[in-house]
């Protein structure tokens, strides 16, 4: 189990990169003064500036307060599983949208969602997986003329 | 008295058919979101922002800013009845809200919260139609520079005073403007940070990266908190107002300091209800006859937060609408509901857009009456949706979220991205980097390179231009006076120390 400190030496360490990321980009886009002003990499070349002198001080502050700070784990016992039990099933929806389209995603998402964290009676279930899409369906396609992704069954559909 | 017949106006249009349906509409969907934990007011308004697609820019506005009324009034249902903040802001509220639910007077506190925090809103919305309309006409006179000195002090009061380590917030506030810059270059029209890619070339929406950081990652985050909703019933009668009425009356003047408190600390950029809730329950506090009483059910302690939040609120729209600066996360995502409607927001709104600024403006009053309202009368019905379980309200919340992102462009990318800065989200919060600097950073960041851009090709690239027009002066060193304050802490501290 990764430690507070050790994850916050991480995310600083990552957004150090980031910072070099964009001051690359930034410098490739030149940072000078061109005939309108200061040119196109100016504003996010500085940006990187700040943003890795940010990064500096927080690394700076963890190292420094390495042997002081409690040991706070980042995931407290257990904790883990209950984050992925939510993470896994939203990061197989987001693909699965394109795929077979919003209704028929939503439908599925919502049947075993419940079924698998709630154990609702089989009727409260599927009546909701059946009737949150159809509401949807309704409010975004007929009222607000908002079409949802239907995926490979667009070029099959009536409407 | 040109505001007062500008009113009357704004109400013609507040009170037609549709606005008072659009009102209604947004302050018990603000009032749902309030009310339920895992979704705050600012995703709540950014998950229903596709909605005003189809209104036109003044309903559209009456909608989302009802959505706000009904999330501060909500959230303090949650606070007493649950002990659960259903909103950052009622933190403070739940402070006394709750032990008074527990003692068995949970009506006395549901009224405690409502009925100072509808006068508290009223008088923060009294203020604002005065002092709006002036506060717009001297910004009128705003050139690139003043307009960037502004920027910036908006920037260093949510860097400088949000309390936390200074350098996540201006690490989180460089980030929201790096998200900014992505995409197509305004000045010299070629694409910037796109690392050569098609997906990249459109930027990132604001709406998008809110949905991700605040919806999915408030999700993700109370995935980890095993809450065990015990709630407590409550009413609120005839009986419970008079007491809360006579209490107002008692403690005027704490009631006042916190409504004029709220309202400035709201108007601060980038701050917004939070904060103020917790600095007026202090003052309440501090300035007691008996301080002993707060903590543990004290009426004067409910409203000190209430009324605070609530006039925060309020105040938070004022620069949004005048300057182009938003108070507060919530507000951020508004303006960048204006984007979208086509709106320029600033100053030129008071002139160009008279139907658009009036009916927000009449709208704020309709919009508390009705949330004070609805609260007092439905707060069994509300407590009710605190009792649908998880496993049900976690996909809705979600799939809504994929919905509210996906709307905007119509780009099945957008979906992706919220699931990225959902995780973004969650592990920031759990860092404690800041995610308000964020968005707020990512909403303005394309208007504030404008103005610094503009100000350095009128000084031929002399930043001292910053320094020498008054106005532009005055804010530049007030905000450079802000941003060193947490870099000057450390300093002082050790001074005393060596002393």
């Amino acid at each position: 189990m990764a430690k507070m400190q050790r994850a916050n030496i991480i995310c600083a360490l990552v957004l150090l990169l980031l910072a070099g990321l964009v001051a690359r980009e930034a410098i490739r886009l030149e940072i000078g003064w061109g005939d309108i002003g200061p040119k196109g990499g100016f504003f996010p070349f500085w940006l990187a500036v700040i943003l890795a002198s940010s990064s500096l001080t927080v690394l700076m502050k963890a190292f420094s307060g390495w042997r002081h700070t409690k040991k706070e784990f980042f995931f407290p016992r257990g904790r883990l599983g209950l984050l992925l039990t939510v993470l896994i099933p939203i990061a197989l929806v987001v693909p699965l949208i394109e795929a077979i389209g919003f209704y028929i995603t939503a439908f599925f998402y919502l049947a075993l969602y419940i079924w698998w964290t709630g154990r609702k009676r089989l009727w409260v279930n599927l009546s909701i997986s059946i009737l949150f899409p159809l509401a949807i369906f309704f409010v975004f396609e007929k009222w607000f003329l908002i079409p949802l992704p239907k995926g490979y069954f667009e070029a099959y559909l009536p409407f | 008295m040109e505001s007062f017949a500008n009113l009357i106006y704004g109400f013609e249009l507040a009170l037609s058919p549709y606005n008072l349906f659009v009102a209604g509409m947004g302050v018990f969907l603000g009032t749902v979101i309030g009310v339920l934990p895992g979704l705050g007011g600012t995703s709540g308004v950014a998950i229903l922002l596709p909605l005003t697609f189809v209104m036109p820019p003044s309903s559209a506005i009456v909608f989302l800013s009802c959505i706000y009324w009904g999330a501060l009034f909500g959230g303090a249902i949650t606070s007493i009845l649950f002990n659960i903040p259903g909103e950052p802001w009622s933190v403070a509220t739940m402070f006394d809200g709750y032990p008074m639910a527990k003692s068995g007077r949970a009506g006395l506190a549901l009224g405690s919260a409502f009925v100072p925090g509808f006068f508290a809103a009223l008088i923060a919305v009294i203020c604002f139609t005065f002092f709006a309309p002036p506060l717009a006409e001297f910004a009128l006179r705003f050139g690139p520079p003043e307009n960037f000195a502004v920027l910036l002090l908006a920037f260093s009061t949510l860097t400088g005073l949000g309390g936390g380590s200074a350098a996540k917030s201006v690490a989180s506030t460089a980030i929201g403007f790096m998200l900014a810059t992505v995409g197509m270059d305004i000045v010299t029209g070629r694409p910037r940070l796109t690392f050569d890619t098609i997906t990249l070339l459109s930027g990132f929406s604001f709406i998008t990266v809110s949905i991700g950081l605040f919806g999915i990652g408030e999700i993700l985050q109370s995935s980890e908190e095993t809450l065990e909703i015990k709630g407590i019933q409550g009413k609120v009668g005839l009986k419970d107002i008079i007491t809360v009425l006579r209490t107002i009356v008692q403690n005027f003047t704490s009631f006042i300091t916190g409504s004029l408190l709220g309202f400035w600390i709201g108007i601060m950029p980038g701050t917004g209800a939070t904060p103020a809730s917790f600095l007026s329950y202090g003052l309440a506090k501090k300035f007691s006859r008996n301080p002993a009483r707060f903590g543990t059910g004290a009426p004067e302690g409910i409203m000190a937060a209430q009324t605070a939040a609530q006039a925060a609120g309020i105040g938070s729209l004022l620069p949004m609408i005048t300057l182009g600066i938003p108070g507060s996360p919530t507000a951020a995502v508004i303006l960048g509901g204006l984007y979208i409607w086509g709106l320029l927001p600033g100053p030129a709104l008071f002139t160009e857009q008279k139907d658009f600024v009036w009916a927000l403006i009449a709208s704020m009053y309709v919009g508390n009456v009705m949330g004070v309202l609805l609260c007092l009368f439905l707060v069994p019905l509300f407590a009710a949706i605190m009792r649908i379980p998880s496993s049900i309200l976690t996909p809705i919340i979600v799939l809504l979220s994929m919905i509210g992102a996906y709307a905007v462009n119509n780009n099945s990318f957008d979906i992706f991205l919220v699931l990225v800065f959902g995780v973004i989200g969650y592990l920031f919060k759990k860092l404690e980097y800041p995610l308000a600097p964020l968005v707020v950073a990512l909403v303005l960041g394309d208007i504030t390179e404008e103005a610094l851009r503009q100000s350095l090709i009128l000084s031929d690239g002399s930043i001292a231009i910053f320094f020498t027009r008054p106005i532009a002066a005055f804010f530049m060193i007030i905000a450079l006076i802000i941003f060193l304050l947490p870099a000057l802490g450390p300093i002082t501290r050790r001074l005393r120390i060596g002393i």
